[in-house]
């Protein structure tokens, strides 16, 4: 199951910006060699045991990641925290929606490539099943919001 | 005239080895979007360098890292206005900042483009090829 909140909140739960949270805390983990191949996947770089990168931009350190490289890390190191995925591109998203058991924020539908088969729960209450069930619920959403008048 | 899309910087080209950028603007107001990992906050980084430059001296730039920024870039006049991280950064006051205050040309890393007033021709990604990074269109 995928949760998604639409509305933001401040907490500690929450991890709203995520290159601040992951260059102070995210980046001093450890690296699995799960995480080490999503870094490569994302970024075409390639991590050092000692942290540096290297990518076609040239050499840097793990805090040079892209920010959708190091919210996707922030998501799979902290699966308890909701994890705003506003500045994510479509090959972050891709991978997000192929998890599992994972806590989102997103204001808006971002456009993504979603599973037939992927579970989505918004906002603990309403569950829908793919990028079907994702759609009309957004479409429903905005007809609320038009409505609500925001 | 008023209301006229004033173009600060028509394009922005530099080289910074082994690349050279050759940046085009078709639009006021340019959304760099595109998939993560394609070098936007790279950019930002040597833009950082370049605004010291005599020929980009009105680069004005914010990231997450910006002190009082809201009351700096309304501040901000006649100015080539980047903004990284801006999905986290904008709200609706610097939006209706941005549509309306028309001595500014503005760069935007940013997906959400919700309540400003961008044209077809605002939406482009980085492109790299052979060592030349180009702002494309947005398909």
């Amino acid at each position: 199951m995928i949760d998604i909140y639409t509305e933001k909140k401040e907490s500690k739960d929450w991890i709203l910006q995520n290159d601040l949270y992951f260059n102070l805390n995210t980046s001093n983990e450890e690296m699995s060699e799960n995480e080490i191949n999503l870094i490569q996947q994302v970024d075409e770089a390639k991590l050092t045991p000692n942290k540096h990168i290297e990518t076609k931009y040239g050499l840097g350190t793990i805090r040079n990641l892209s920010s959708g490289c190091k919210t996707l890390l922030n998501i799979v190191k902290h699966p308890d925290k909701v994890v705003c995925v506003e500045e994510c591109g479509p090959n972050v998203l891709k991978i997000i929606f192929a998890m599992d058991n994972i806590k989102i924020y997103m204001s808006r539908p971002s456009l993504a490539d979603i599973p037939d088969d992927a579970k989505i729960r918004f906002n603990d209450s309403d569950v829908v099943i793919g990028s079907t069930g994702y759609n009309t619920w957004w479409s429903k959403e905005y007809e609320r919001r038009e409505t609500d008048d925001l | 005239m008023k209301g006229e899309k004033l173009m600060i910087y028509k394009n922005i080209a530099f080289k910074a080895d082994p690349f050279s950028y050759d940046l085009v603007f078709d639009d006021r107001i340019t959304l760099v979007g595109g998939d993560s990992g394609t070098g936007k906050t790279v950019l930002y980084e040597i833009l950082e360098d370049l605004r010291l430059t005599d020929g980009y001296k009105r680069i004005k730039l914010f990231n997450y890292k910006s002190d009082k920024f809201l009351e700096s870039i309304k501040q901000c006049k006649d100015s080539f206005i980047i903004i990284d991280n801006a999905d986290i950064l904008i709200d609706d006051d610097i939006r209706k900042f941005i549509n309306f205050e028309f001595s500014n040309q503005y760069m935007l890393f940013l997906r959400n483009c919700d309540g400003l007033n961008v044209s077809d021709k605002s939406f482009k990604v980085l492109k790299l090829d052979n060592n030349r990074i180009t702002l494309e269109e947005e398909l």
